[in-house]
């Protein structure tokens, strides 16, 4: 079974590594990485130290706006389309995102409220928590503000929804986004994700889980791999009904959810698997020339992937290419599906395949056909895009060249 | 293709109701507030319609309670509940898709008090304690409390729901993105088995306070709490009402023209049809009184009267509240609601 395509149009992004994809790309190809000390707050405590932060911005304003109003902008001016020639109503924005985070001095303003004297006042607290909430602008807060803003600079009438499924949530956006133009609910689509969680509140959340590096380096599928780091970024596609000038279109799509536990993946990939062999079956593919992999650096993630595409492809993962460009941007957490998204689009459209960054010694348990060291140039006609999130939502994309 | 859908099945958990059945006469019979005890430290007296009396044999075990935010707590609950009730085999749970409708998760006051009691030392807080003993002494699942999607990830462990899904995050329209995925899934013959809903509680301090920060208080909105999940099948035999159609709007589609996007639906039969409304606030139930009053005033029920402000629960409840009234007396529903930013949404049952 093959569906009808949905071309991308025009793509777009802002990393860590450069204010476009166009510059993000070329860093990567060069072999930059964004993986930093934190500069935005003292972490030197924190279970992880460093992360893939954004220079230049404020952490009193909402960051994720600012990225994908960037990615945005870089996006549609691909498409060579004047916004004015479209019909409103036949414009939708679709965008991956999780909260925006309480900024820094709100939180240092309540802890100061609670710490007046020697002891902690819990009744001190409560009384001010109030307080300290009511400066949380909810609206600034909500994942869909996000959303809103977009639709409200493109003056977009059509669907206008926010996705919230962690490290699924860009991935699923397009996936969302690409049903929508389908089904015929809209013509065009702006749609990808963003992730801002370079915070303290997140990666204490983070930290708790065990999840982030102790050592400081996001090294995907490696032996020595010890968890992610956190990194930030959007990545926005504008997608449409119309091959217009797209040199790359979105065949297929999957999703599932593991239902498995709360703190691992399932450890048979059982649910990714599912995920993927809906989005090839809606494609009608068999195999793929290319994989940007989900690849976090964590122990349990990157070697249930790597069973599971090896189960699913078997012979033909001998054909393909594989790598993670978290290994350089950290994950992006809800950007990070969208951003892989995009490193598939230009292994397409560009014949350019990343490597993964400080892969030098492979997990034995992570037999796959890795790019390692420099870029490679290489046709890439299909390419596909995994997306597995915490709590077990997983995302599949398959794109092919026009 | 387009084939029928059906709703086949709903669980509903809400201030004095735990069915859907008899859900339009519990609204009718009027609010039944009480102080509420989640606000009480925080707040002090806030009249609100807080869940008071969960069954006991809905609520997740204890050790798993701790793990999860109230809202994902709620939708646990009602999804356990609608697979047990359902009697659906492991496989079906398997392929079934879910899509909720989720508003902010949120950490208890009580986790965010004991992180930042411990990153306090000479009456600072200090941003390099957090990060070491603040961490250590909050919950370790504190990130899955903090993340929106685990109102959908919990439940789904729960049952093994393991299908297509998405949490749908919103201000007014998401849970009926919820539903209208569900919808479209069914009739477009890609799933056998779709469930839909929405869980959210506005009496989560935090959630309260910027409520009342941006005046909805003022303008006379009451906190409340539910859940309310529905499961989609082609399947007629079991059909409690069939589903006609979904659509949604957002707010910026809404302001050139709220009556285009009704009469897309097609006419009201204001002799006939029933409508349900599910209005956030007063200024949404506003926004809302050009389309209802197309219907006759006895042939009217605004959930809001009763069950308060139930933020991404409201339409799925809305819809459970449909369900009863077809059951009951009427051959046909419209559901109206509209949210806090401004979107509109918008669905229509029929008797099955």
């Amino acid at each position: 079974m093959s569906v009808k395509p949905v071309f991308i149009r025009g793509v777009g992004a802002m990393t860590p590594l450069g204010a476009t994809w166009a510059s993000s790309f070329a860093a990567l190809a060069a072999g930059r990485s964004a993986i930093a000390p934190i500069r935005a707050f003292d972490a030197s405590q924190f279970p992880c130290q460093v992360a893939a932060e954004i220079a230049g911005f404020s952490n009193t304003v909402d960051r994720r706006l600012l990225f994908t109003r960037a990615a945005a902008q870089e996006a549609w001016a691909q498409t060579g389309v004047e916004l004015e020639s479209l019909k409103p109503q036949r414009l939708g924005v679709f965008i991956g995102a999780e909260s925006g985070r309480a900024p820094f001095a709100i939180l240092q303003a309540l802890t100061r409220a609670a710490g007046g004297t020697a002891q902690f006042d819990h009744l001190q607290f409560g009384q001010q928590a109030r307080q300290f909430a009511a400066q949380l602008d909810a609206t600034l807060m909500s994942p869909a503000a996000v959303t809103s803003a977009l639709a409200g600079d493109y003056a977009a009438q059509g669907p206008a929804v926010t996705l919230s499924l962690a490290c699924a949530s860009g991935a699923s956006a397009i996936a969302e986004a690409a049903r929508a133009i389908r089904l015929g609910q809209c013509d065009w689509a702006l749609c990808g994700g963003v992730g801002a969680d370079v915070d303290p509140l997140m990666l204490a959340g983070f930290g708790r889980l065990a999840a982030l590096s102790a050592q400081g380096v996001s090294c995907p599928f490696d032996r020595q791999r010890d968890g992610f780091v956190v990194g930030e970024g959007a990545a926005i596609l504008v997608l449409a009904r119309e091959a217009g000038n797209a040199k790359v279109e979105l065949i297929g799509d999957g999703r599932s959810l593991d239902a498995y536990q709360l703190t691992a993946p399932d450890p048979a990939g059982a649910g990714a698997e599912r995920a993927l062999v809906a989005a090839l079956r809606m494609a009608g593919v068999t195999a793929v020339d290319y994989i940007q992999a989900h690849g976090t650096s964590t122990l349990l993630n990157d070697a249930v992937e790597a069973l599971m595409l090896q189960r699913v492809f078997g012979r033909k993962l001998d054909r393909a290419h594989l790598s993670s460009i978290k290994g350089a941007l950290g994950h992006a957490i809800a950007g990070a599906g969208a951003l892989g998204c995009l490193a598939a689009y230009s292994a397409i459209a560009q014949g350019q395949i990343l490597a993964t960054a400080n892969l030098k010694d492979p997990d034995p348990r992570c037999q796959l056909p890795h790019v390692m060291g420099a870029a490679i140039t290489q046709p890439v006609t299909l390419a596909l895009v995994n997306a597995f999130a915490f709590g077990g939502a997983n995302c599949c994309l398959i794109l092919r060249a026009c | 293709m387009s084939l029928p859908v059906y709703v086949t099945a709903a669980t509903v958990l809400c201030a004095g109701a735990d069915s859907w059945r008899g859900l339009a006469a519990r609204i009718a019979a009027g609010a039944v507030l009480s102080p509420s005890t989640q606000l009480q430290a925080s707040h002090g007296l806030v009249w609100a319609a807080e869940i008071k009396d969960i069954p006991a044999k809905w609520d997740v075990e204890p050790r798993m309670r701790k793990w999860m935010s109230y809202p994902a707590r709620l939708a646990a609950m009602v999804l356990n509940q609608l697979c047990h009730e359902s009697n659906w085999s492991s496989e079906q749970r398997a392929a079934a898709a879910l899509f909720l409708g989720v508003g902010a998760s949120g950490c208890p006051i009580s986790e965010l008090t004991q992180m930042l009691k411990a990153s306090i030392q000479q009456q600072q807080f200090e941003l390099t304690r957090f990060g070491g003993a603040g961490l250590a002494a909050c919950s370790p699942l504190l990130a899955f409390q903090l993340m929106n999607n685990f109102s959908l990830c919990h439940g789904a462990i729960l049952t093994g729901l393991a299908g297509p899904n998405s949490a749908f995050f919103s201000r007014g329209t998401g849970t009926v993105a919820a539903l209208a995925e569900a919808y479209w899934l069914v009739a477009s013959g890609q799933s056998e088995l779709a469930i839909a809903g929405g869980a959210d509680s506005a009496l989560h301090p935090v959630t309260w306070s910027q409520l009342v920060r941006d005046s909805w208080v003022a303008c006379g909105l009451v906190p409340g709490e539910g859940a309310a999940v529905l499961a989609l099948s082609p399947e007629r035999q079991r059909a409690l009402a069939r589903l006609e159609r979904v659509q949604f709007a957002s707010a910026l589609a809404i302001q050139s023209g709220l009556t285009e996007f009704l009469a897309a639906f097609g006419p009201v039969d204001p002799q006939r049809d029933w409508l349900v409304l599910a209005p956030w606030g007063p200024p949404a139930r506003q926004l809302l009184a050009s389309f209802s009053h197309t219907f006759a005033a006895e042939r009217q029920v605004d959930i809001s009267a009763a069950l308060a402000e139930t933020l991404a629960a409201a339409p799925a409840l809305a819809v459970a509240v449909a369900l009863d009234l077809l059951a009951s007396r009427a051959q046909r529903v419209w559901v109206a609601s509209a949210g806090i930013d401004g979107g509109v949404g918008l669905v229509l049952l029929s008797a099955g």
